[in-house]
């Protein structure tokens, strides 16, 4: 039997009263599956994720992830729980300017923990970008950001991966490198969430759930069921 | 990891980072401009006034007995009681022995002075001049064993015609004050003849003694009415040996009141009480304590917009940075690890901007002091430590605000993509 990993129950996110951003939202997510996420502008998908990044909090419902209920944690709990268990890919990269690309994977093992600068080199040398260590993120391209962004995603060994968008500043042949990272990191048993406004990135994944005004119009695992 | 971020972040931001600093700088400059100007024209400016004279009078006590029958009252009588000349080497044995900048003993008597146009009762006055005394161990071991003074050292300012007596064994010169030089028509270089009865002890019957004028004095104050002779020759005339009337004493009180120096004098001389002239003393204390409050809100203000301008700063470095601390907090940053970074930042800000604004604050303190007091200032050491720590205490607590916000940042707000 698979095993949930991330599982929403009635999640509301209401900023006033007239702004229901997800309504009632019941969401399983089992352990490996790569799950794409579509929707138009608006209709709560970045909310979605940063949910499940701990990154927000609910208005109503419980989210559990890892077999944890998140939403009884504290700030300082959050941050914890998020660095052991979710990494985070953005669609603008978001990489320190001043860092180099292993500052920035490092920063983020430095913040779990202890620095360990050969594991961050393997990891980077894994994205492909070992011979660009000592770049800052303005002397690389979209795309190698990107794969910096991954590797700094991937430090600290996290079960969950959450990707908002992140072929959206790419070109084509960045944007493939990109997703053929992605596809060997959930071979490899990741837990992958990808939000994407693009069908054939949608495809990629195992199960496809589209969200209009809050709310799960269409998933594509049901469908199979 | 976290000295690679605080570094890098610093060398991205160096004009802010400079802005900062220099902000700090005005404070520290002027923090230590004005704390040297006033430690030092404290000091200097009692010194300025101990050259007006003693501060401090020294008498032997006294004892009143009152006089009359029972019913009527005649009056007190007052025995007349002296100091011995052998204790006065004492006063430089005090604990503040070090901030007694001279001392004067005095012996006085009524005699007549002769000269060709007049004759005249005028009060003689033995004293030292310019005198090197003793000063005995085991009291003072560690100190000098000989040290000069006398009304020379005390009295600087005294405009003098001719010369100060220099021989301390000089026993037929004198000065004479203005007044004195005036009324027995005599200028320097005469000589005129005095002479003394002592009316109770019969010991001297109007022995004449002759003087030579080296020098008259003008200080168009009482002693520009008495004849000024060394102590041994006022002893000699009044048959008192070894006796004083009273010691003047010129302290340098900055750091302590008067008052403690005579009762330590009062300690070693039992039989002796110090009288401060409270006066001079309080007029001292006044001016100084003005020109102190005037230092410390000036002080207050310049660190008050140092530190204005170090929020300012920093708040807008905060915002700037607002996607950076966001994306450290969603990698994993805990709430202390940024304050960590902004206030270490803080502190270096606070140490570069007070080890700068000490050095620049020693030139102002020249400008100060040669504009304003017209006197050379002399740098302060032992103040940088205190200037560190005003300026790293102003640095961080103008990034309280700032730090605040900068915990508040919200990263899924500030990364938003869309």
């Amino acid at each position: 039997m698979d095993t949930e990993i991330i599982k929403l129950n009635k999640i509301a996110k209401i900023y006033d009263e007239n702004t229901h951003v997800l309504e009632n939202l019941d969401l399983v997510i089992r352990l490996g599956e790569w799950t794409s996420v579509m929707g138009p502008s608006g209709s709560g998908k970045t909310t979605l994720l940063n949910i499940i990044g701990c990154l927000d909090s609910t208005t109503k419902g419980s989210v559990i992830i890892n077999g944890k209920e998140i939403t009884t944690l504290n700030q300082v709990q959050l941050t914890r729980f998020r660095r052991e268990n979710i990494g985070l890919i953005f669609q603008q990269y978001h990489l320190i300017p001043y860092l180099t690309a292993l500052e920035n994977v490092l920063l983020a093992q430095y913040y779990h923990g202890s620095v360990d600068e050969i594991k961050a080199k393997n990891v980077l040398n894994r994205v492909g970008m070992g011979h660009r260590l000592d770049h800052i993120p303005a002397h690389l391209s979209g795309g190698e950001q990107q794969r910096v962004c991954i590797a700094r995603a991937l430090i600290n060994d996290p079960k969950i991966l959450l990707a908002d968008e992140p072929t959206g500043n790419l070109d084509q042949k960045n944007g493939d490198l990109v997703l053929t990272l992605i596809k060997e990191l959930h071979q490899e048993g990741h837990t992958i969430i990808v939000i994407t406004h693009n069908p054939e990135i949608a495809k990629l994944g195992q199960r496809i759930i589209t969200l209009i005004d809050g709310k799960i119009c269409a998933d594509s695992s049901c469908m199979e069921n | 990891m976290f000295f690679r971020i605080l570094w890098k972040s610093f060398l991205k931001r160096k004009s802010r980072i400079a802005i900062a600093v220099i902000s700090v700088i005005i404070g520290a400059a002027i923090a230590t401009a004005l704390l040297t100007v006033s430690l030092d024209v404290n000091e200097k400016v009692s010194y300025e006034f101990r050259k007006y004279g003693a501060n401090l009078l020294v008498v032997p006590y006294s004892d009143t007995i009152e006089v009359g029958f029972p019913g009527v009252e005649f009056g007190t009588v007052t025995e007349q009681r002296y100091i011995n000349e052998s204790d006065i080497w004492k006063i430089k044995t005090i604990f503040w022995r070090n901030n007694v900048l001279g001392f004067a003993p005095f012996l006085y008597q009524v005699i007549t002075a002769h000269s060709e146009q007049a004759e005249q009762r005028i009060v003689l006055a033995g004293t030292y001049f310019n005198k090197t005394i003793q000063i005995l161990s085991p009291y003072a071991p560690q100190d000098s064993q000989t040290f000069t003074t006398g009304v020379q050292a005390i009295n600087p300012w005294w405009h003098i015609k001719g010369e100060w007596i220099s021989d301390q064994n000089d026993t037929s010169s004198c000065m004479i004050g203005a007044n004195v030089a005036e009324i027995l028509n005599l200028s320097v270089g005469d000589t005129f003849s005095i002479s003394y009865i002592d009316q109770y002890n019969s010991t001297d019957n109007g022995t004449m003694y002759n003087l030579t004028v080296v020098g008259i004095i003008m200080t168009e104050g009482y002693e520009d009415s008495q004849i000024f002779v060394n102590l041994q020759v006022a002893q000699q005339i009044t048959g008192r040996f070894g006796k004083l009337h009273t010691i003047q004493v010129s302290a340098l009180c900055n750091a302590c009141p008067v008052e403690t120096f005579a009762m330590e004098i009062e300690e070693l001389i039992p039989y002796v009480e110090g009288r401060s002239v409270k006066q001079l003393v309080h007029a001292e204390m006044d001016i100084l304590g003005k020109i102190e409050d005037m230092m410390f809100l000036i002080t207050i203000v310049a660190l008050i917009a140092s530190a204005l301008g170090v929020m300012t700063t920093m708040i807008t470095s905060v915002i700037e940075r607002q996607k950076e601390i966001g994306l450290m907090k969603s990698v994993g940053a805990e709430n202390k690890k940024i304050v960590a970074l902004f206030f270490s930042e803080a502190t270096i800000i606070g140490v570069i901007g007070g080890i700068l604004g000490y050095l620049v604050g020693l030139v102002l303190s020249q400008f100060i002091g040669l504009s304003v007091f017209s006197l050379s200032i002399n740098p302060r050491i032992e103040i940088l430590p205190i200037i560190l720590g005003i300026s790293i205490g102003v640095a961080l607590l103008a990034s309280i605000i700032p730090v605040r916000r900068a915990i508040n940042v919200e990263p899924a707000i500030v990364l938003r993509g869309e």
